[in-house]
């Protein structure tokens, strides 16, 4: 019976689905912190700096993902050798990077110029009104955006097996290939796992933005 | 005229795209003396005031605050003795009221949050918001936000406050606060430099007015002489047109 092989078969599952997540959450990290980083540059930046930016954007943007996780492993792994599941993080992360940054921009320039004068008026230091005032409004506005590349990012963890991470659409494939067919029922469970993933990620980040809503200014639903 | 004025601006020029928006002037302002510049928009006196504190640096001139050239070398220590009060109050949206008077203190001037809760409260005393401590900028009212970006100006001990149209945002019905916090503020002391045309502030706590056309001083006096006896055509003429204004305002 295909149930009693998926019931016996589900520790791989859910084994695939946590180095799907480990894997998720290190590209995301690293598509933060540089993608901030980024940001910042593209915006307050030496004109050299925002060159760099553009020219990174355009690059990783520009090029699908999968050619990318192949590039990563088999290109650089020439020179040096990386796991699969680093070569993962560096590619889909250095992706995400560029789209990050394109989000924490826009939101970036959405905040008052003037209270970045009102903080310079004051005595602070560029930085210091960037990381006291900028930043703390652009990360609050960049959540729902951010939603959308969490969204993505969760998915393209599947790519991954190309290059051989034992994530969980590869221990799927295992698993169809023990089970020679039943293939709809194991990716449907396969598809419910990862849609389960994506709506707590959701719900998380949606419940971060209420909570760090600033009183006073019309939030999602304030106005319904 | 005392040979050690808080604030000396010497032939301050400056051009945006072209336009000689300042075409050289020159003023002193006295420690505890406020005074107000008047005069038809688009004439220089914001560019002025961004001026004295470069955020937007003068082409040429120059400014010298309590003996000290004011440049870009250590502006930052220098700005943070120079209040400022926009048109548009710019409060931080994120931070409550007693954050927004404290973060600079701490930030720039290093102090303790003790201590620079101490002087918030007072400020904000001063100001008449010691209900509104943990309300943020987007539940006060247009005169509330003024006053606690007035506030947020005085708990840096400031040598001077430059004001740039701080009640012109406002509803009529709110100005009067505002205008009433400035002339206290005037009256303990403080010195000011006021750009506005609250002539309920010029006659009563101003000790000289500026009247400035085309990037130039016209001229400056007492508000008793220039809005009484002014010494120039175009100067009478923009005061009729200005009470005119308030009048049927």
């Amino acid at each position: 019976m295909v149930f009693d092989t998926l019931v016996a078969e589900f520790p791989f599952l859910l084994r695939g689905l946590w180095i799907g997540v480990q894997l998720l959450a290190a590209l995301l990290a690293l598509g933060f912190v540089l993608g901030l980083t980024l940001a910042v540059m593209s915006v307050y930046g030496h004109w050299t700096l925002r060159l760099f930016t553009v020219v990174f954007e355009r690059i990783f943007r520009g090029i699908p993902e999968i050619v990318l996780l192949l590039l990563f492993f088999y290109g650089i792994g020439e020179l040096l050798p990386l796991s699969p599941f680093l070569a993962a993080v560096l590619a889909l992360g250095l992706r995400s990077t560029a789209y990050q940054a394109q989000i924490f921009r826009g939101s970036i320039q959405s905040v008052a110029g003037g209270e970045v004068m009102a903080a310079r008026a004051l005595g602070m230091s560029r930085l210091g009104a960037i990381w006291h005032i900028v930043l703390p409004q652009a990360l609050r506005r960049s959540i729902g955006p951010w939603t959308n590349e969490y969204s993505a990012e969760l998915k393209a963890t599947s790519l991954a097996y190309v290059i051989g991470v034992v994530e969980l659409t590869r221990q799927a494939s295992y698993i169809v290939s023990n089970l020679q067919g039943n293939t709809l029922t194991v990716f449907a469970v396969v598809a419910a796992m990862y849609f389960v993933v994506n709506r707590l990620g959701n719900a998380g980040l949606y419940a971060l933005e209420r909570k760090l809503a600033v009183p006073g200014f019309e939030g999602r639903g304030a106005s319904s | 005229m005392s040979d050690n004025p808080i604030l000396r601006v010497r032939d301050v020029r400056k051009t945006y795209g072209g336009v000689e928006v300042l075409k050289g002037v020159s003023f002193d302002l006295e420690r505890g003396q406020s005074k107000i510049v008047i005069g038809p928009s688009g004439t220089g006196k914001s560019t002025l005031l961004r001026c004295i504190n470069l955020l937007s640096p003068p082409d040429s001139g120059s400014v010298i605050l309590d003996g000290v050239t004011v440049e870009e070398r250590g502006i930052n220590q220098i700005r943070a003795q120079i209040g400022f009060v926009f048109q548009e109050f710019n409060l931080f949206t994120h931070l409550r009221v007693l954050d927004n008077v404290r973060l600079a203190q701490r930030n720039v001037l290093g102090r303790s949050k003790r201590e620079a809760t101490k002087r918030a409260l007072e400020e904000l005393e001063r100001v008449g918001l010691s209900d509104k401590l943990e309300a943020y900028p987007a539940e006060l009212s247009g005169g509330q936000k003024q006053r606690a970006s007035i506030a947020r100006a005085l708990a840096m001990d400031p040598k001077l406050i430059l004001f740039d149209e701080p009640t012109s945002a406002l509803d009529p019905e709110l100005t009067g606060e505002v205008v009433q916090v400035m002339k206290d503020l005037a009256n303990a002391g403080m010195t000011m430099l006021v750009v506005s045309h609250e002539m309920g502030f010029a006659k009563a706590a101003a000790d000289e007015v500026i009247f400035m056309e085309g990037g130039v001083i016209v001229e400056q006096g007492p508000p008793s002489t220039l809005f009484t006896c002014p010494e120039h055509a175009r100067t009478s003429q923009f005061l009729r047109m200005i009470t005119h204004e308030h009048e049927e305002g």
